[in-house]
């Protein structure tokens, strides 16, 4: 279900990310550990598929966020509370 | 005012505005380069297996809205079949009624792509003739409608039909009425005799439309092939092979017609939700519960109950679906209108890719009525709905919301719930 009323929607964030794709900066702070890595894959029988790699971090500051990149290769990330 | 014995007024002028073929062109769009091709539109999910309206090229190889698609199939081996999607058609058409309604007649609306209303009653309003009239309809339809004008119905949409796109409304003068039928084909009845395509599993009238549409045929087969051949039978006679259905063909032909039953100009009560993945079950029964939701704070409804209801969707396999749901009264509780609908969703007849909910008539505006002394809970359920209310006039429809949980068990957080309007049981004003 799409539109302006959910929960936990998606909000754009700039990550920088290493070679293998795992984040290193978040909005300029680092990363100081990745607790949690896992890939969604979803819709793949419609012409637009869901790719995730969701990563689960400990920022420099001590927050805790929850990034995605989407296409999951090389796409765009975005910070989502889940 | 001259008036019939049966009602039926002498001196009226009935105006047909007609655009052939609407429901199959506001589904092709910008592909209506394949209309060269024979193609028609394929039967309604759960309905009777008929074709709907066909393209030229496929009613040149015999083939017309309301045959049965094995006898299309046989007629024209190459026919295209497309998904029949009633509800943008409606929508389509909807919108050119209500510019019919803004130059101030009263429509009485048809199939999409028809419509009858007065016309000599606004003859003041726009240049004092019928002509004038139909110009003020063609500018606010657009110029791909055809016009026409006559004492009935038949009259009317068979002017209409002789009218050219772009070019000037034919107006059948009343004491020509009998005259400008008499050499008219008796076909033409087949369009005005099964003027809705029967509701998916009515049995009556899916008998009586089967009845109507062969109707023409039958007369044909008996050499009776104009209208004029027709309105000289006697009553009796066709009353006898034909029954309702032939009586009324009789008055038709005759330039006699039943009186104009315009719909109420009314406000357009409908929500709708997408549906990203195609959702079917328990999704469904929640994005429904939602639907329900928003209409009642919908800020058109000001306090209204809810009388009909059309439940629609877009299915993800290409065309529409829409159900009707009439409570048995008129009603603003969540609770009642979720029973009445839920039994519609399983009709449903594939995954659907958005859910509409549309109000189509709406009762007075009194609220379900509470025990004389309710309890404490009541009182406070009453007190909190009176706040809700408050709080909406002032910030909006949004002002108070609720989580509804959609899919909890999703991996993709954005799809586990949403913010839906909050209601309550007695939130019905």
């Amino acid at each position: 279900v799409t539109g302006r009323r959910h929960i936990y929607w998606p909000l754009p964030v700039e990550v920088q990310a290493g070679p293998d794709g795992v984040p290193s900066a978040v909005e300029s702070v680092a990363v100081d550990a990745v607790r949690e890595e896992w890939l969604v894959e979803d819709r793949w029988w419609t012409p637009r598929p869901l790719r995730r790699r969701y990563f689960e971090l400990v920022l420099a500051d001590g927050r805790n966020v929850v990034v995605f990149c989407e296409p999951a290769d090389a796409g765009h990330w975005f910070l989502q509370r889940a | 005012m001259d008036i019939t014995d049966n009602g039926t007024s002498l001196s009226r002028t009935i105006a047909c505005a007609l655009i052939p073929r609407f429901a199959l062109l506001a589904i092709l769009e910008e592909r209506r380069a394949l209309l060269t091709r024979p193609l028609a539109l394929a039967p309604e999910p759960g309905g009777p297996q008929v074709v709907g309206e066909a393209s030229g090229p496929a009613e040149a190889f015999g083939v017309r809205a309301g045959m049965r698609l094995g006898e299309a199939l046989a007629r024209c081996p190459e026919l295209a079949l497309v998904p029949p999607d009633p509800e943008r058609a409606e929508a389509a058409w909807e919108e050119a009624l209500r510019r019919l309604e803004a130059i101030g007649a009263a429509v009485e609306p048809g199939r999409p792509g028809e419509a009858f209303f007065e016309a000599a009653g606004l003859r003041g309003l726009w240049g004092g003739s019928v002509e004038g009239v139909l110009r003020r309809a063609r500018k606010v339809i657009g110029p791909s409608v055809r016009l026409g004008a006559g004492q009935t119905r038949l009259c009317a949409y068979a002017a209409a039909r002789q009218a050219r796109p772009r070019r000037a409304p034919v107006v059948v003068p009343t004491a020509m009425a009998r005259a400008f039928l008499a050499p008219l084909p008796v076909g033409l009845l087949r369009d005005r005799l099964s003027r809705n395509r029967a509701a998916p599993g009515d049995g009556v009238e899916e008998a009586a439309r089967i009845c109507s549409v062969d109707l023409p045929e039958k007369l044909e087969r008996l050499g009776v092939s104009t209208l004029g051949q027709l309105a000289a039978l006697p009553d009796a006679a066709i009353a006898d092979r034909f029954g309702e259905a032939g009586l009324r063909a009789l008055r038709m032909a005759r330039g006699t017609d039943a009186p104009m039953r315009p719909r109420r100009a009314h406000e357009e009560l409908v929500e709708w939700l997408e549906l990203p993945e195609a959702a079917s079950g328990p999704q469904l029964e929640r994005a429904l519960a939602l639907l329900i939701d928003r209409l009642l704070a919908h800020p058109e409804r000001r306090g209204r109950s809810l009388r009909r209801l059309q439940l629609g969707a877009r299915l993800a396999g290409g065309g529409s679906w829409r159900s009707t749901a009439a409570l048995r009264g008129a009603s603003a509780d969540p609770t009642r209108l979720r029973l009445a609908l839920l039994p519609k969703l399983e009709e449903l007849p594939g995954p659907a890719a958005s859910l509409s909910l549309r109000a189509l008539e709406t009762g007075p505006p009194a609220s379900d009525q509470a025990a004389l002394g309710g309890s404490a809970q009541r009182n406070r359920r009453r007190r909190l709905a009176e706040a809700v209310r408050q709080a909406r006039a002032v910030a909006g429809k949004d002002a108070v919301l609720r989580v509804l949980e959609v899919d909890s068990e999703s991996r993709v957080p954005e799809r586990r719930s949403l913010l839906t309007p909050f209601t309550t049981t007695d939130d019905s004003s």
